[in-house]
């Protein structure tokens, strides 16, 4: 028996490139969205602006190599502009991680197969900071959670998770099946949480999103009661750790988002669930985030990729103090921010207490195992959500502030 | 022994058979399932360290990295993916991962949405589905 009738509306030049007719990459590339498309009951593809796509190869695999390389090896080219995600190994020193060969030379056959197919080469899981700009409500087709639930949430741009596979075909072709977060009935609200008054922590941000994350179910959320002096790196981690908890794309910032200035404009002016979170929940949250008391052999600092603000706080954290011995500490960002750290000093600065910047890749992304890490301490509730999931490393999840007291003296 | 049928939307269509897998936890495949012996490893799941190989797995909803579609197409081309994937919530990480594979690879998994939440809470181990066009059927283990 056949997937559902299809509903999918293609345009002639869809169906002569579906036909083989714009070659070979572009007929592959039709494969994969129309039957994405039918899967899904979108109704057509429709234009996209920009694409973000996977790149690493702890999550792409032999698959994602063999369908990189067939998209480049028969002339692919990306018809929209398109950033990629962080790579598995730092792109500024590469193996000096302790990155295994072999598994380094996996990840430069995909990174040649993006530099082929014309990606930008940002490798960085928050192009939204350093070099893909959307405007309000254009359609996109990004890949990476964290990037998604920004775009939708923060810039108040169009885009569905672009699942791995898909991603690259939507960067092929410039088109996206149009469900989803694409459609207006499916952005509404349909359940609102209020934030604990009182100070934020970067913790409790991270926290508060996961707590949204876990209890949305496949509901699109609402937020009420950001703190006011909330950053759009604070809403960036929120937001990531959300995702990672939960399969959600957005979340209405009430008094941020655009068109959600109150919960009843978020809600589409239907009365929904409310849910009061309190400080014992993001301590529950982070009570089940904490999976030991061990000390740590890594802090790893980043996931998502921390801005070059973020990496000044973390420098004058560290200002006049030392790791201890026997604990490195990483501080994953994107190429620009890493740059800028340097120009600044803020790299030099970190390097003085013994800390590193790595660039292009970050930890959820990095094979730890293989480099041999076994106890990892982050404030970030995305790399403990993937370091639980696999049960490679043990994680330890504490604030910022918290962790550079612990690890430095 | 109690069998029951469901009428589910496909989006993935195809028949299967196997041993019903239920995950009490929201699911992914990214990190949480080996794809080299299709192991489940996020004991969270209530599946560790059992096999998704040749079974119906059953999750109400999918959750985190834009990655998870291709852990799937990983496990599908080395023989270790699931008989078929059943959710509550459309997960198109599970969609988008059946249907690559069945480009890429030749092979594909039935994916299907909609079944309601309640099997979940009768989930036993040991229990057998099966997939045919728009219906599920789940023979519970006593």
């Amino acid at each position: 028996m056949e997937a559902e009738a299809p509903s999918l509306h293609l345009e002639s030049g869809h169906e002569k490139l579906l036909r083989g007719e714009g070659g070979e990459a572009q007929q592959l590339a039709m494969e994969i969205l129309v039957k994405v498309g039918e899967a899904v009951g979108a109704e057509s593809l429709v234009p996209i602006k920009s694409a973000h796509v996977q790149a690493d190869y702890i999550g792409l695999h032999e698959s994602g190599i063999e369908l990189l390389e067939r998209f480049s090896s028969s002339g692919g080219k990306f018809g929209v502009p398109t950033t990629v995600n962080p790579a598995s190994i730092d792109m500024g020193n590469g193996g000096s991680f302790g990155i295994p060969e072999e598994f380094e030379q996996k990840q430069r056959r995909l990174c040649l197969a993006y530099a082929r197919l014309g990606g930008i080469q940002s490798w960085t899981c928050v192009p939204y900071q350093v070099c893909n700009f959307p405007k309000a409500s254009e359609a996109v087709a990004w890949a990476e959670a964290n990037s998604v639930v920004f775009a939708n949430s923060v810039i108040g741009c169009r885009t569905n998770l672009s699942m791995a596979g898909m991603d690259v075909a939507s960067a092929i072709l410039g088109l996206t099946p149009k469900f989803g977060m694409l459609l207006d009935e499916e952005r509404v609200a349909r359940v609102a949480f209020r934030a604990p008054s009182g100070r934020f922590s970067d913790l409790d941000y991270r926290s508060l999103g996961y707590f949204i994350g876990r209890n949305s179910g496949s509901r699109v959320p609402a937020l009420e009661g950001i703190p006011r002096d909330a950053t759009s790196d604070d809403l960036k981690h929120l937001g990531a750790a959300a995702a990672s908890a939960g399969r959600l794309a957005m979340i209405h910032y009430v008094g941020i988002t655009s068109g959600s200035g109150s919960l009843g404009e978020a809600a589409g002016g239907e009365k929904i669930e409310k849910v009061d979170v309190s400080r014992p929940d993001l301590e529950a949250v982070e009570g089940e985030l904490n999976q030991t008391e061990e000390a740590p052999d890594l802090v790893a600092l980043g996931a998502p990729h921390l801005s070059i603000s973020e990496l000044g706080s973390i420098a004058k954290l560290l200002e006049g103090r030392k790791l201890k011995l026997g604990i490195k500490l990483y501080a994953y960002t994107s190429l620009q921010a890493y740059e800028m750290a340097t120009r600044t000093g803020v790299r030099a600065d970190i390097e003085a207490s013994g800390g590193l910047l790595s660039q292009g890749t970050d930890a959820d992304v990095s094979p730890l195992k293989a480099m041999g890490y076994q106890v990892v301490l982050t404030n970030s509730a995305l790399l403990t959500e993937t370091l639980i999931g696999d049960g490679a490393a043990q994680v330890r999840y504490a604030s910022l502030s918290d962790i550079i007291g612990e690890v430095s003296e | 022994m109690s069998s029951r049928a469901f009428k589910c939307r496909v989006h993935v269509g195809g028949t299967a058979s196997g041993e019903a897998m239920f995950s009490r936890d929201s699911f992914t495949f990214d990190r949480a399932v080996d794809p080299r012996t299709g192991m489940v490893l996020d004991t969270r799941t209530g599946l560790g360290g059992a096999s998704i190989r040749g079974k119906v797995l059953f999750y109400q909803l999918g959750k985190g990295s834009t990655a998870a579609s291709s852990w799937l197409i990983e496990a599908i081309r080395l023989g270790n993916g699931p008989a078929a994937i059943v959710t509550e919530r459309l997960d198109l990480a599970a969609i988008v991962g059946s249907s690559v594979a069945g480009i890429l690879h030749g092979k594909t998994v039935p994916v299907l949405s909609g079944i309601g939440a309640r099997v979940f809470a009768k989930a036993k181990v040991g229990s057998i589905a099966s997939v045919e066009g728009d219906t599920v059927r789940v023979v519970m283990a006593d």
